[in-house]
């Protein structure tokens, strides 16, 4: 005997999804054409950044605050490379720390990077994870370099202090749930000598624009367009795919095709029962 | 490359590994349930003993076992901390009373880390920032609509409150400025979901496949 019952067919949405990755695979394969430009033509907030990292010192230590979110990091990770590599370019001391678990595995995941990349081990320091939340934060005033870590940064930052006073810069990777909003609450009132800088997903960036605006964080690096422009603006840039300028597009369309389909598909059904409440009438 | 994954055999093993749960998850668009299911249990699973990895190796070992082991009356404060972690372990086990306490105190502590941060990082500084001085038609114009904006929406919030047909109305429209702002927010994230999906096929295409290595 065989099974009688008609196998279950893909359904409308199934169809779509599978149209919406083969052009995303297509869009990928064609790569990035001429006169389609990811990056910012409005460069200020690309400046902005680069002169804050251009007014740190020669050996600056800088302290990078890594807690991403795994969801958005994708859409930083591009971002983020430029920054670590344009810091390790300036000469800056980078120590690593984060304050949430996903954070840390991103974190371990970019340093083994680094050090693969051949960044030299006297400039790269790994702070490991803190508990606490923004109590973690609060003791990292005081105290941030671990009794175990080692080297010629630790030591360096040890004679300074051994807390965040120690460091000219902290650079703040965001996405997770201890982002700049923490540490300027936080941190920026304890020490307000420390600037921040931020990169974050494009969906924190309504957050972080009135800090912005206010002075309380530096520079902030808060859409893909300003990521790209950030990292096109660098003499080398960092050994990463950018994310394809086509596949943005082509995926853009496809969210705006599903907004409208919806929006007629409203607007029908509000037509027809207005015409039936009349004829009802 | 993403380069998330070393060159070597297990770096190999990794991006199989990814590959392979990457194309289980977009099977779920198609309509595929039971493999996906299992890629979310593993995930589930995965997450667990990490954070179990990560609280024993980084937490509970270097900053309360090592030091009391090392050092016992170094710092008598850490001896305060073995209760509450026991606690904390054994909360199933123990009256609700009892396990509540280590509870108790977390809640506590970052509700007022978190309140004191706010009010002396965002509302004061942001409230000074809003206090300006008018400087030209264009800056008190947006000030004027930034500020009827806020006044509409915080008028939807009036629940229960008797109102007037005016206020019926001015609280409908802030309902509506509080549905486009909450879009556009919606429509930030988007941009941030579809880098991800472009990366996961990048990922199969470029580090997988192998295509333009």
């Amino acid at each position: 005997m065989t099974d009688a019952r008609p196998r279950p067919s893909l359904s409308r949405a199934g169809l779509a999804a599978i149209g919406l990755l083969g052009a995303l695979v297509a869009a990928l394969l064609i790569g990035s054409p001429a006169g389609l430009q990811l990056a910012n033509p409005d460069r200020s907030a690309v400046s902005q950044f680069r002169s804050a990292i251009a007014g740190i010192p020669a050996d600056a230590t800088v302290l990078v605050a890594f807690d991403p979110d795994i969801g958005t990091y994708p859409e930083i990770r591009f971002a983020v490379r430029s920054v670590l590599d344009d810091l390790m370019a300036h000469g800056a001391g980078l120590a690593i720390i984060s304050y949430t678990p996903e954070g840390r595995a991103l974190a371990l995941a970019e340093l083994e990077r680094l050090r693969g990349g051949g960044a030299p081990a006297s400039r790269l320091l790994d702070l490991g994870f803190r508990t606490g939340a923004e109590a973690g934060l609060v003791i990292s005033v005081g105290s941030v370099v671990p009794a175990s870590a080692s080297g010629a940064l630790a030591d360096l930052l040890r004679a300074r202090g051994g807390g965040l006073h120690a460091f000219d810069l902290a650079l703040i990777i965001a996405g997770g749930d201890l982002g700049p909003r923490s540490w300027i609450e936080q941190i920026g009132t304890r020490v307000p000598g420390l600037p921040l800088v931020a990169v974050a997903p494009t969906s924190l960036r309504p957050e972080l624009e009135p800090y912005l605006a206010t002075g309380q964080l530096a520079a902030l690096l808060g859409t893909l367009r300003d990521d790209t422009g950030y990292a096109s603006s660098l003499e080398s840039p960092a050994a990463d795919r950018p994310p394809g300028s086509l596949a943005i597009l082509v995926g853009m369309l496809a969210a705006l095709s599903v907004l409208l389909q919806a929006g007629s598909r409203g607007i029908r059904a509000r037509l027809r029962r207005a015409v039936g409440g009349r004829e009802r009438w | 490359m993403n380069d998330l994954f070393a060159a070597d055999a297990a770096g190999t093993a990794g991006t199989w590994v990814a590959a392979l749960l990457t194309v289980v998850v977009f099977g779920r668009l198609l309509g595929e349930r039971r493999v996906f299911a299992l890629a979310q249990y593993l995930l589930a699973g995965l997450a667990t003993g990490y954070l179990m990895v990560l609280s024993v190796r980084e937490v509970l070992v270097p900053r309360l076992l090592d030091p009391l082991v090392n050092d016992a009356g170094g710092r008598p404060a850490l001896w305060l901390a073995v209760p509450l972690v026991v606690a904390m372990a054994g909360a199933g086990y123990l009256p609700r009373r009892l396990a509540g306490v280590p509870v108790a105190m977390l809640i506590g502590g970052i509700a007022a880390f978190a309140l004191g941060g706010a009010v002396v990082g965002t509302v004061l500084p942001q409230l000074a920032a809003g206090i300006v001085a008018p400087t030209g038609a264009t800056a008190i114009l947006n000030g004027l609509i930034a500020l009827l904006i806020s006044g509409l929406v915080l008028v939807s919030f009036l629940h229960g409150a008797p109102r007037r047909r005016l206020g019926v109305g001015a609280a409908a429209v802030g309902r509506w400025l509080l549905i486009g702002g909450l879009g556009a927010w919606l429509g930030y994230l988007l941009v941030s979901r579809l880098a991800l999906m472009v990366d996961r096929i990048g990922f199969l295409l470029f580090d997988w496949i192998g295509i333009g290595r």
